[in-house]
């Protein structure tokens, strides 16, 4: 350890420095072997995107407001065109009051979904990482004792 | 007088509970009345809260209202309209990057949070914060009266009897590492994890984990834990989940040393209790971790598991040093005694209500372009360095904002300061800058300062920590500058892609003054463009 790597005052960080020194130094193979567990165990940046599975039930979970109003009938259309955006400008408080829990839910179960489907991602990843580690141990160990191979 | 705190949550047994309700008993002592809102509470707190919903009509013009802000809590609102006077006690939001990956819900939410302590500024009449690292993103938020705030720690709170039979348990010559704290992404208890495999393989094989506090294991941090535990395979590690306060003084009182690894920390009181309790602390020196320790303890800038446990095994086998470190930590404990940090908070109250807090001159109006170049001062040579320093000399009137070196203290006072003859605005990096191969930390304060900013921004390097969580923020003000020579991050530059568009530039590192020359332009072209548009 570098003295520059420290922030002491008592003892100073070079007397620290000094006395890590003074440690007895491991053999270069545990050194690497542990090197090498350390490395695998790093976690890879996972993208901070909403799991696609949800991405659908995302879009809906508000359900206070629809699509804008429309018609397809050519006559009559705009009049119902304009009375449903009237009635939905004068209703909606209303709507978004009688709503207003049931949007919460949805996002709650939303939240509480991803959080599984993560759960899931992260054991599925750490299975895959332990059995990749597990095998390099073997192949180590198999390549230290050539008899075993030979069987 | 009446001087109340409101909290967006009060937990039992969390640091800001616990520093408020010690708070409460404080002003209660000097005389004052003093009531605890928040908007939401533990049961356990039922007896000691108000509604936060009453707050506005229970609220006179003569109340003080001290908030106390550190998470998403969806009261600026209602702080808005409550008279009286109000103080901001800012506690330091944890970076929502440290969050990414394992929590979308608290990466969000701690993103809503900065969000509100800009929207707060308007409706506070100063601020305290326990930290100058928390003080300087104050003032690069814009905040104008800005105060450090010692911590208020209840030492007595520490003195609870061990229990006799964990600590007969605990105590069986093995060395115990101890980590106290709630198993979340920023507490990086993963990284605590590796030194101890490192220390018991390389030097200590008759040794314990204790880790005290809270870990889900049904969230995905939880399991990656548990996980990783499987893939290092140290023997004794002891999760020891949620305990009591006896509990925990059985582990304080059975440990060889405290360690943590943390990557963001306001304040940081388990290190002080560590210290409280005499047992030696080993912290990894990110956010205000140095000036939590004081240089009492081992800060450690490296996060190698490798040095790290080099640190363990030097405590535990050098008496002589050992005891230093103590001695060291009992004299830092001694300067934050009850009876002085009690009239020091006395008296930083008193000055806030005779209207006597001190005024930040250093705060920067907003000039019309900020430089984002975070390694200009750590690393002056880098081609973004040298295009940061063309770029100032070609648009004078505009703002460079860089990192602090590694070691150099937070202050109030961000710039401008001549460096490397340009005049640069300093920030404190959320973690020590490392060498140059290693990517460039994040720096909440910097953050803070160019989404307060109105004006372009440019970021020099995309792939940095910093610009990445800026450019969503900054939205169509934002540009940047790729070096694709250096750059090796496909997910960065695709972000970068994404929210940049046509306003993403290549370096050319052969040709430094071309690159700078096109950006000057562009700036310009868009500014012709603004003046035509209206």
């Amino acid at each position: 350890m570098h003295a520059e790597d420290l922030l002491t005052l008592k003892p100073t960080a070079q007397a620290v420095a000094a006395a890590t020194e003074r440690l007895p130094e491991p053999t270069t193979a545990v050194r690497d072997t542990l090197r090498r567990t350390l490395a695998a165990s790093l976690r890879a940046p996972v993208a901070g995107q909403w799991p696609a599975l949800l991405l659908e039930a995302r879009a809906k979970a508000d359900v206070r407001y629809v699509e804008p109003a429309t018609s397809h009938r050519p006559l009559v259309g705009p009049v119902l065109v304009f009375a449903k955006r009237t009635f939905r400008g004068a209703f909606q408080p209303f709507i978004n009051e009688v709503l207003r829990r049931q949007v919460h839910f949805n996002e709650a179960i939303l939240d509480a979904l991803t959080v599984v489907i993560e759960n899931q991602r992260e054991h599925a990843r750490t299975q895959a990482l332990w059995r990749r580690e597990l095998e390099a141990r073997m192949k180590r160990l198999e390549k230290d004792d050539p008899s075993a191979s030979g069987h | 007088m009446h001087i109340h705190q409101l909290v967006a949550r009060l937990a039992w047994g969390d640091a800001i509970g616990n520093q408020v309700r010690y708070l409460q008993s404080l002003l209660r002592s000097w005389g004052h009345t003093s009531e605890i809102y928040a908007d939401a509470w533990d049961d356990a707190c039922r007896e000691q809260v108000r509604s936060a919903k009453s707050y506005p009509r229970e609220s006179t013009r003569d109340s003080v209202l001290l908030v106390h802000h550190s998470f998403e809590s969806r009261l600026v609102p209602l702080i808005a309209r409550s008279r009286g006077r109000k103080l901001l006690v800012y506690h330091n939001i944890t970076p929502a990057r440290l969050f990414e990956g394992f929590d979308r819900g608290a990466a969000l939410a701690c993103d809503a949070a900065r969000r509100e302590l800009l929207a707060l500024r308007p409706h506070v009449d100063g601020a305290f914060a326990y930290s100058r690292f928390s003080a300087e993103e104050l003032v690069a938020a814009g905040y104008r009266h800005v105060d450090v705030l010692p911590f208020a720690i209840d030492w007595n709170a520490f003195d609870t009897p061990p229990d006799p039979a964990l600590r007969e348990e605990l105590d069986d010559g093995f060395a115990n590492i101890l980590f106290v704290g709630r198993a979340v992404p920023s507490k990086y208890v993963d990284d605590v994890l590796r030194v101890f495999t490192a220390y018991q393989r390389l030097y200590q094989p008759k040794s314990r984990l204790l880790i005290a506090g809270n870990i889900h294991r049904d969230a995905p941090y939880g399991g990656f834990l548990h996980g990783l535990k499987d893939l290092l395979g140290p023997e004794h590690i002891r999760f020891m989940g949620r305990v009591s306060a006896a509990q925990l003084s059985a582990c304080f009182a059975s440990a060889t040393a405290y360690l943590s690894m943390s990557r963001h920390e306001g304040f940081g009181v388990p290190l002080l209790e560590a210290m409280y309790r005499d047992v030696p602390v080993v912290a990894y020196g990110a956010a205000a971790v140095p000036e939590t320790m004081g240089g009492a303890g081992v800060t450690s800038f490296s996060r190698d598991p490798l040095d790290v446990a080099q640190l363990l095994a030097v405590l535990e086998r050098e008496p002589a040093l050992r005891q230093q470190v103590l001695t060291a930590q009992r004299d830092r404990v001694a300067g934050l005694s009850q009876q002085a940090v009690a009239a020091r908070l006395r008296t930083a109250l008193q000055g806030f209500i005779e209207g006597r807090m001190p005024e930040q001159t250093g705060v920067p109006a907003a000039p019309p372009v900020e430089l984002v170049c975070p390694g200009f001062i750590t690393r002056p040579d880098a081609p973004m360095s040298r295009l940061a320093r063309e770029l100032q000399q070609r648009l004078p009137e505009s703002r460079l904002l860089a990192l602090r070196a590694r070691g150099e203290e937070p202050t109030l006072s961000l710039g401008p300061q001549a460096t490397e003859g340009a005049p640069v605005w300093h920030f404190t990096p959320d973690q020590p800058v490392g060498p140059t191969p290693e990517p460039l930390p994040g720096s909440s304060s910097l953050e803070t300062a160019v989404r307060a900013s109105t004006g372009t921004v440019v970021l020099l390097g995309t792939d940095t920590a910093v610009a990445q969580s800026l450019m969503q923020a900054v939205g169509r003000r934002g540009w940047g500058v790729r070096d694709a020579a250096a750059s090796s991050d496909e997910t960065a530059t695709e972000a970068a892609r994404q929210h940049l568009g046509p306003r993403l530039l290549e370096l050319d590192r052969a040709d430094i003054h071309a690159t700078a020359d096109a950006l000057v332009r562009s700036l310009a072209s868009k500014k012709r463009g603004h003046r035509h548009a209206r």
